[in-house]
């Protein structure tokens, strides 16, 4: 976690790469409340290139980060807001600029009040499939709990839960290579989450507990998206089809200036 | 492909791992069994009702189930974790009784044989060693004879240990496999007395000594040579063998704190004493002998004085009539010698029978021509058994075992020497000493989550009052439900804790011990392996070690892709260049600095 919130300072955020490719409408939202709260904010949409690093060409992702940093750097960017662990993880490692969770973050800055309790009324109870990459982040864990809470849902804590996570089966660029053995982990998982319903902050986890059998939601759907009720289904698995992803992506993109007008 | 050369970080995390996991370390139990008996095996085949598989478990490594399940000196519960960590070790032994009465026969036991060789062996005393080395050379095809003194198989097991803890009809049973395997025997032959070594060694390619320890000691306190004094050698012999000993009276004074003298205590009264007293230099909480054969001791009667020790044997007319013992204030002096220092404190009894369970000496039977040490055990290579004759091997209490289980495995050892021996071949082609007797394990593991303290199974004796009085035997065996609850307690040590964890490594191997082998050793690895990991650390978070194989398996992947000219191995990985390229095109990315508000 970087330097205290200060509004001093300029901050910047990057959805990642699953998320726009997933749900662009949720990162428009997001963008729009932190442009609304920080008096100076950059956006900036581009892969922080740990897919590279993780099939082990570490010479081109180097090439490619200081690409990601540049533009970080040339928007004035004094601290990186993410919502993806990945990037969370490749910026603590790579980047010279600090960078915080947008999870951990947002018990800091405080949740919009026409959000708040939202869901009291909701009779669904969601399991919280934390992501394994930041098993030992309790802030970022902590701030997710905090956001539920804020909703209103209802909340299980399962036994694999923050530190002993499970992995979604999708981590380590695992899926292309051994489609078999990434099913299995997928199933795997969803059969140690004891409830059917699960709340994720990863978009990538997503697609891999409905893959694995679950019935699954990204913790920004719940934030600007309807309440859920027990028994609804949750949002189709885009991440499943190629071309529905890119078209997403380039939606965010557009999403993105457009919410920085 | 080229040539990788994995970077030192993944090398050196690799052979740590290979070097310390224990997903390969055998449990307490069959490390501590000098048989390496698989006990976690065959319990847990007990405890899903296998009960034959069980069984045949067993017999890889025992020929004698039923006799071991009543009297093996189980060093496997001494190291079960349920009594390392609870008090109350599961009861091995006596499951491996059930498995035999349950699931034995015949047809089951293993009478596979090498071709014949045409050397011949011989074989001196059929006690348990004894007949594991000819049970081991018969097997590799020589010709064994079993020369014994007696005309009865087994040993101490049949003259020592007494009937109403093993029926002798399942020791004459289960030597049956012998006979089977082809072995001869020849009863009441003495050697050194009806035939001498030197003959045996002109007679056959090979001898084995596996005489055992069958010369009694007597303690000479004054009155120990007076008539009513006898050593447990052979007072139990005799009772053994006849279920009587017309020279003892009705009242006997039993010295000695071990299992021998339990059993010589507890043997009184079923040939008819009317009081029976025990004394021992050992107070109650040194004592010897085991805590189920003091019970059963004292649930029989025997009254018990234990830290006293004999002081004079009063006689009269050449007969016991008494015995005086003194309190014992010491056994060991300060620098750990055995130098007993007694008080001023005395007890007398009336007795007119004095039995010393004082330990039991080897006979010499080569005529000095090998040479002994204390306790008459002969002088032989630790490893090999070999003596200082090139054809003759020790096996057994003759060369310093003590209990059966023990004896057995030394039986073994001399018998894969001979057989070397005989075969032309050097004594340790190809042999692992530390495996041919009981050795250290590295396993050292949490106790599973959840685990209950639940108590042992007391075995089911007969009322003493009863069974004091016959030689049937005192425990009648574990019932089906049973022996499936004594079993299920067992906690199935093992590591392997990732394996419960990870999907991947499951597909390449059994541990990482296992998985890692050919890259320490041959700089091997598939990449499939390196890429299915998840990095995921469920690995490091369960392994007691908190080893990060995820270091090898991600880690090694710049390896891979230095030797693949800066690609990925993984044809998979198209998608992912593609993907990559996309990622950070100009198309799909942007970058907006916000307006002052
Ligand atoms: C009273 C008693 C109780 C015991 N209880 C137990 C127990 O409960 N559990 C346990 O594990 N261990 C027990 N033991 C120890 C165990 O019996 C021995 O360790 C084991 O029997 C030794 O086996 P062995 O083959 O070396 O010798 P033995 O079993 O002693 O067999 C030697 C054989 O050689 C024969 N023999 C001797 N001299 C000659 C000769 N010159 N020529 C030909 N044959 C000869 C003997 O008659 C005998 O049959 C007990 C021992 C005693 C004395």
């Amino acid at each position: 976690m970087a330097d205290m919130v200060t509004k001093e300072k300029r901050y910047g955020f990057m959805p990642g790469c699953s998320l726009p490719s997933y749900n662009p409408e949720a990162v428009a939202k997001t963008i729009e409340f932190l442009n609304a709260t920080f008096p100076h904010f950059s956006a900036v949409q581009k892969c922080c290139g740990k897919p590279t690093k993780a099939v082990g060409q570490y010479d081109l992702f180097k090439e490619r980060f200081a690409g990601l940093q540049a533009d970080m750097d040339d928007m004035g960017i004094e601290d990186m807001i993410v919502a993806c662990q990945s990037c969370f993880l490749t910026l603590k490692e790579a980047s010279s600029t600090p960078v915080t969770s947008l999870w951990a973050l947002w018990p800091k800055i405080g949740f919009p009040d026409d959000l708040k309790g939202k869901a009291a009324d909701s009779d669904i109870v969601f399991t919280i499939h934390d992501s394994c990459s930041t098993r030992y982040e309790e802030e970022l864990q902590d701030g997710v709990r905090w956001i539920m809470d804020q909703l209103g849902y209802q909340v299980h804590e399962s036994k694999h839960a923050k530190e002993r996570t499970r992995c979604c089966g999708f981590g380590g660029m695992v899926v292309p290579v051994n489609p078999e053995i990434a099913q299995k982990v997928m199933v795997k998982r969803v059969e140690t989450l004891e409830k059917e319903n699960v709340v994720v902050y990863c978009a990538a986890c997503r697609s891999s507990l409905l893959k694995g059998g679950a019935k699954a939601w990204h913790i920004l759907d719940l934030i600007w998206g309807p309440v859920v009720n027990e028994g609804d289904d949750s949002p189709m698995d885009v991440l499943a089809s190629p071309i529905k992803s890119w078209v997403n992506r380039y939606k965010a993109k557009r999403g993105i200036v457009h919410a920085m007008r | 492909m080229a040539d990788i050369k994995f970077s030192d970080a993944v090398i050196d995390t690799a052979g740590t791992v290979v070097n310390k996991c224990m997903g390969l370390e055998d449990a307490p139990c069959m490390s501590a069994c000098p048989m390496s008996t698989d006990a976690k095996g065959y319990v847990n085949l007990i405890a899903e009702g296998k009960f034959e598989e069980s069984l045949k478990l067993i017999r890889e490594k025992l020929f004698l189930p039923n006799t071991l399940g009543r009297i093996c000196a189980h060093p496997c519960e001494a190291k079960c974790r349920r009594g390392t960590e609870y008090g109350e070790p599961i009861s091995i032994a006596a499951l491996k009784r059930f498995a035999a009465e349950r699931a034995d026969d015949e047809s089951l036991w293993d009478l596979t044989k090498a071709d014949a060789t045409g050397k011949r062996v011989a074989v001196v005393g059929a006690g348990p060693s004894g007949a594991q080395a000819a049970i081991e050379l018969a097997r590799s095809g020589h010709d064994v004879t079993i020369l014994e003194k007696l005309d009865v198989v087994g040993g101490m097991m049949r003259v020592g240990i007494p009937e109403y803890r093993l029926p002798r009809n399942i020791i004459d049973h289960e030597y049956t496999y012998l006979t089977s395997l082809g072995v001869q025997f020849e009863f009441g032959v003495e050697v050194g007395k009806d035939v001498t070594l030197d003959s045996l060694r002109e007679d056959y390619d090979a001898v084995i000594l596996a005489h055992g320890a069958h010369k009694g000691s007597i303690v000479p306190v004054p009155g120990h040579d007076a008539e009513g004094v006898f050593s447990a050698a052979d007072y139990l012999r005799e009772i053994s063998l006849t279920r009587s000993f017309p020279r003892a009276g009705k009242r006997i004074m039993v010295v000695g704190g071990g299992d021998v003298a339990m059993d010589c205590a507890r043997s009184s009264w079923r040939i008819g004493a009317h009081a029976v007293v025990q004394c021992s230099l050992e107070d109650d909480e040194t004592l010897p002998a085991s805590e189920e054969e003091i019970r059963e001791a004292k649930e029989e009667g025997v009254a018990f004085n234990a830290g006293w020790g004999p002081d004079e044997i009063y006689v009269e007319n050449g007969r016991v009539t008494g015995i005086r013992i003194r309190r014992v204030l010491s056994v060991f002096d300060a620098s750990g010698r055995f130098n007993p220092c007694y008080g001023d404190e005395t007890k007398e009894f009336s007795v007119d029978t004095v039995i010393f369970a004082t330990g039991q000496k080897v006979e010499d039977i080569t005529s000095g021509a090998l040479e002994q040490k204390q306790g008459g055990r002969y002088v032989v290579d630790a490893n090999t058994l070999a003596t200082s004759m090139e054809n003759v091997f020790v096996a057994g209490d003759a060369a310093g075992t003590n209990i059966v289980i023990e004896a057995m495995a030394y039986g073994r050892k001399a018998g894969l020497s001979a057989d070397r021996y005989l075969t032309g071949r050097t004594l340790d082609d190809g042999r692992d000493f530390s495996r041919e007797f009981s050795y250290g394990t590295k396993l050292d593991v949490p106790i599973p989550e959840g685990t209950e303290d639940l108590p042992r199974l007391s075995p089911n004796l007969r009322d003493p009052r009863v069974r004091k009085r016959d030689f049937d035997e005192c425990d009648t065996g574990f019932s089906d439900e049973q022996a499936l609850k004594e079993a299920s307690r067992c906690l199935k040590c093992e590591c392997r804790l990732c394996m419960r964890e990870c999907v991947m490594m499951n597909e390449f191997g059994s541990c990482p011990k296992d998985i890692l082998d050919p890259l320490v050793n041959r700089g091997e690895m598939d990449p499939l392996l390196a890429y299915s990991c998840n990095g995921c650390d469920n690995c490091t978070i369960v392994c007691p070690h908190e080893f990060q194989l995820k270091k090898v398996f991600v880690g090694s992947r710049k390896d891979f892709v230095a030797a693949n000219r800066g690609e990925s191995p993984m044809k998979g990985h198209k998608v992912i260049k593609l993907h990559q390229l996309l990622g950070f095109s100009k198309f799909f990315t942007t970058k907006i600095r916000g307006r002052k508000k």
